[in-house]
């Protein structure tokens, strides 16, 4: 514990650049998708079996939930969606396999929500021309100026905290749970780690899979609402 | 005159204890503070109980629907009595405090901080809760809407727990990375 709980350095690159977990475990996690895309994706048949179908499904469903969350004329959205949803569940379930999420820094949540900030400005001003756009900001009377510019520069810090927050909180709580049930058996004399095995197992159910899975789509969902609503 | 100075006296009585000894007692207060965040879970997950059990009554053929989405929401609404349960638990056994250096005053007044921010929590629980509890009650009425109900909850539920995630990390800040200790 000493340190806090931040990632740790696993390797400094010349020029004394840490690499951090967080780095090392997001390469794991692409190479993963990409590995599992090319494989997917080979050899399509027009009766899809096996994998296929798999895949058909998976993307159906992010069109369709982009297609009715942003409007059927921002279906092109789907891509971004669907690679940021997948990547976001793989790091908030890293956590499982023994990594640490990715997402519980706020390097990583704080990049995604810039992507989200900068396409919320970008497509506001792409469809409805920058002068348009910029007039917004003068809504509904132009005395509300700073507190419009405050509330946009607020999307992104409570977007990328809220999946900090959410990850971090269960990391250290089940970081804390190890550390007690392992100074537990020591002191109960049990060599083997009996302890560690069953009882984490239900706390990883819902900091890991429930609440990892869930902040994920909310994140998903939330980016294109106010992608979506800065378009419209 | 020095001795009818109550405040004059408290900080004298304090400064008889020793650094740790101090920062320890500071933390212990901090946890508990912490823990007051409880109250907004629990009112808010009640309401949403109560709602389950009328959707129930008004809709008997759709309570497994209600069900499903009052735990649902309900599970949210804990959120923020778990954030408060981590600071809480980091103060009592993974104290970072105790070995920082810097001025105890500040140290003592930076673990009560954290635990009294986490306070916050009550608020996200109340509105979680409630947004949960008019969730499953929209359910047990109209229980063919069910995925549609529960993502507009899950969406609302999320913008709400802003104030608390922003509490939590004032708190992590004041234990882990305190800013004020180098100002001084």
């Amino acid at each position: 514990m000493e340190g806090g709980f931040g990632p740790r350095v696993i390797f400094e690159l010349p020029g004394g650049i840490p690499v951090t977990e967080t780095v090392t475990t997001t390469w794991i996690i692409m190479a993963v998708l990409t590995i599992f895309a090319l494989v997917a994706t080979r050899r399509f048949d027009k009766v899809p079996k096996g994998l296929q179908n798999v895949i058909e499904l998976l993307v159906d469903m992010v069109y369709k939930l982009t297609a009715q969350t942003m409007g059927e004329d921002k279906k092109a959205f789907a891509p971004y969606i669907g690679t940021m949803m997948m990547y976001l569940i793989c790091a908030n379930l890293a956590g499982l396999f023994g990594f640490r999420p990715p997402t519980a820094d706020v390097n990583t949540t704080m990049a995604l929500a810039l992507l989200t900030f900068f396409m919320i400005h970008f497509f506001g001003m792409k469809r409805k021309g920058v002068g348009t756009y910029l007039k917004g900001f003068l809504q509904p009377f132009p005395v509300m100026l700073p507190l419009n510019i405050i509330g946009e520069l607020a999307t992104p810090i409570s977007l990328s905290f809220r999946l900090f927050g959410n990850i971090v909180g269960g990391l250290i709580i089940m970081n804390l749970l190890y550390g007690a049930l392992g100074g537990l058996s020591t002191n109960l004399g049990i060599s083997i780690p009996v302890l560690q095995t069953g009882i984490p197992a239900v706390l990883h159910l819902y900091f890991d899979v429930f609440a990892g899975v869930l902040q994920s789509f909310i994140f998903a969902m939330l980016t294109m609402v106010f992608v979506s609503g800065a378009m419209d | 005159m020095e001795d009818a100075n109550f405040i004059v006296k408290f900080l004298d009585w304090l400064m008889t204890f020793d650094r740790k000894a101090l920062i320890l007692a500071a933390s212990a207060i901090g946890a508990g503070m912490a823990m007051i965040a409880g109250i907004g879970p629990g009112i808010g997950q009640g309401y949403a109980a109560g709602k389950g059990a009328e959707a129930v009554s008004i809709n008997p053929k759709a309570s497994k629907q209600a069900t499903l989405v009052m735990l649902l929401g309900a599970a949210v609404a804990e959120t923020s009595g778990i954030l408060a349960l981590v600071v809480s638990l980091i103060l009592l056994f993974g104290n970072p405090i105790v070995t920082q250096e810097g001025a105890v005053i500040i140290l003592v007044a930076s673990a009560l901080g954290a635990g009294i921010s986490m306070i916050a929590g009550i608020g996200p629980g109340i509105g979680q809760g409630y947004a949960a509890g008019k969730g499953t009650e929209a359910t047990g009425r109209r229980p063919e809407y069910q995925s549609n109900i529960i993502r507009a909850m899950f969406l609302g539920q999320a913008v709400a727990q802003t104030t608390g995630i922003y509490a939590l990390i004032i708190s992590l800040v004041l234990m882990f990375a305190n800013p004020l200790v180098k100002l001084l």
